[in-house]
C-alpha cells in the first residue's frame, strides 16, 4: 500500500512516516498541498493520503477539495491529520470531501486503530 | 437631542475574557505533556518547577484569533530547543542542525500545542502557522497563563498571553461632577 504524507513541518512529516512504514506503507511525502498535487500528477496515486491543515502555499482544505475535483483520484482515501480540534473545522474538512481525521498529538497506536476502522492496514499488519 | 456616553454600552460590546477566566495552569500542562509524549518520546515528562531560564533564549509560537486573541508562546534556552528538535527528528536529525530544523521542529511543537489550547477555549478561533524567534511582547499582564516546566533538566516556560492591551479603566465623567 502507498501514502502520501503532507505536512509543512519536516518533523511532522518524518513521525507520520515512521509510523506508516512500520505499518508495510511505502511512502511519499510533500511540504504543502501544491507539492501533493505535483505527487499526484506524476501519476503516483496513493491509497491513503495524510493531511496537514495548516500549511503555507496551499493548505490542506486546498488540497481536499482540488483532489475531490479529479475523478481520477477518488479512490484515494484523505484523512486530515491536524491541530484543529475544533468541531467546526473537523466538519468543513468532512464536507470538502477528506474521509477521516486524526488530532495531534496522536500514539502510533491510535494511528493503527483509525487506519485499520478505515480498511487501510496492509494485510501482513492485519492479521 | 444630545446624548451623554456613559462608557457604559461600550464597556458592555467591548467585554471580552481574559485567558485566566478561560483555562488554567493545569490544563495547559496535561496539553503540553500530552503533545510531549506524542512528540517527543513517550519517555519524555514534563515537570512543573519553576527555574530561571538561560541568557540565550529561542520561542515558537501560534498566533490564536478569536473571541479570545493572543499567542501561545513556548520558550527555553537555545540550545535546549535544539535538543528538542533533535529528539522529534530521531534517526533523520542531520549531524548539525540548522536554524532551519530547529524552527521546525520547535515551531511544530507550538503548533500542536497551541492547536490543542486553541481547541479548549471558545471557538470559532483561526490558528497562525508557526513562528520562531523572539516572543511577542506580554501585552497585559492580567491577560496571561504562564507554566513553567523543566525538561530533561532544563527550562522551559509555556506562555499563553493576550495580544491586546489591557482596556482603559473607566473613570468617572468629570462633567457630570457636582461641585461640592
Ligand atoms: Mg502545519
Amino acid at each position: 500500500m502507498r501514502a502520501l504524507v503532507i505536512d509543512d513541518s519536516r518533523a511532522m512529516r518524518r513521525i507520520v512516516t515512521g509510523i506508516l512504514t512500520n505499518l508495510g506503507y511505502e511512502v511519499r511525502d510533500a511540504g504543502h498541498g501544491g507539492e501533493g498535487l505535483d505527487v499526484l500528477n506524476e501519476g503516483w496515486v496513493p491509497d491513503l493520503a495524510t493531511i496537514d491543515w495548516n500549511m503555507p502555499v496551499m493548505d490542506g482544505l486546498q488540497f481536499v477539495s482540488a483532489v475531490r475535483s479529479n475523478p481520477a483520484w477518488r479512490r484515494m482515501t484523505m484523512m486530515m491529520v491536524t491541530s484543529e480540534s475544533e468541531h467546526t473545522q473537523i466538519v468543513r474538512a468532512l464536507a470538502a470531501g477528506a474521509h477521516e481525521y486524526m488530532i495531534k498529538p496522536f500514539t502510533a497506536d491510535a494511528f493503527r486503530d483509525k487506519l485499520a476502522l478505515l480498511g487501510l492496514l496492509p494485510q501482513e499488519v492485519a492479521l | 437631542m444630545t446624548s451623554t456616553d456613559t462608557g457604559q454600552r461600550r464597556r458592555g460590546s467591548d467585554a471580552r475574557p481574559v485567558i485566566t477566566e478561560l483555562i488554567d495552569e493545569m490544563t495547559i500542562l496535561a496539553i503540553a505533556e500530552e503533545a510531549w509524549v506524542s512528540l517527543v518520546g513517550e519517555d519524555e515528562v514534563l515537570v512543573p518547577i519553576p527555574s530561571e531560564l538561560p541568557g540565550d533564549i529561542l520561542s515558537s509560537w501560534v498566533d490564536v484569533v478569536g473571541p479570545w486573541t493572543g499567542s501561545v508562546v513556548l520558550t527555553t534556552g537555545r540550545a535546549t530547543a535544539e535538543e528538542l528538535s533533535r529528539a522529534l527528528l530521531r534517526e533523520s536529525a542531520p549531524e548539525l542542525l540548522d536554524d532551519e530544523d530547529v524552527a521546525d521542529a520547535f515551531g511544530e511543537i507550538a503548533n500542536v500545542v497551541g492547536g490543542s489550547i486553541k481547541a479548549a477555549l471558545p471557538g470559532p478561533s483561526g490558528l497562525s502557522l508557526p513562528q520562531v524567534g523572539n516572543a511577542p511582547l506580554v501585552r497585559n499582564a492580567g491577560d496571561l497563563c504562564r507554566v513553567d516546566v523543566v525538561w530533561r533538566g532544563e527550562p522551559l516556560t509555556i506562555s499563553v498571553q493576550g495580544a491586546l492591551p489591557p482596556l482603559p479603566v473607566p473613570t468617572p465623567s468629570r462633567e457630570n461632577e457636582v461641585p461640592l
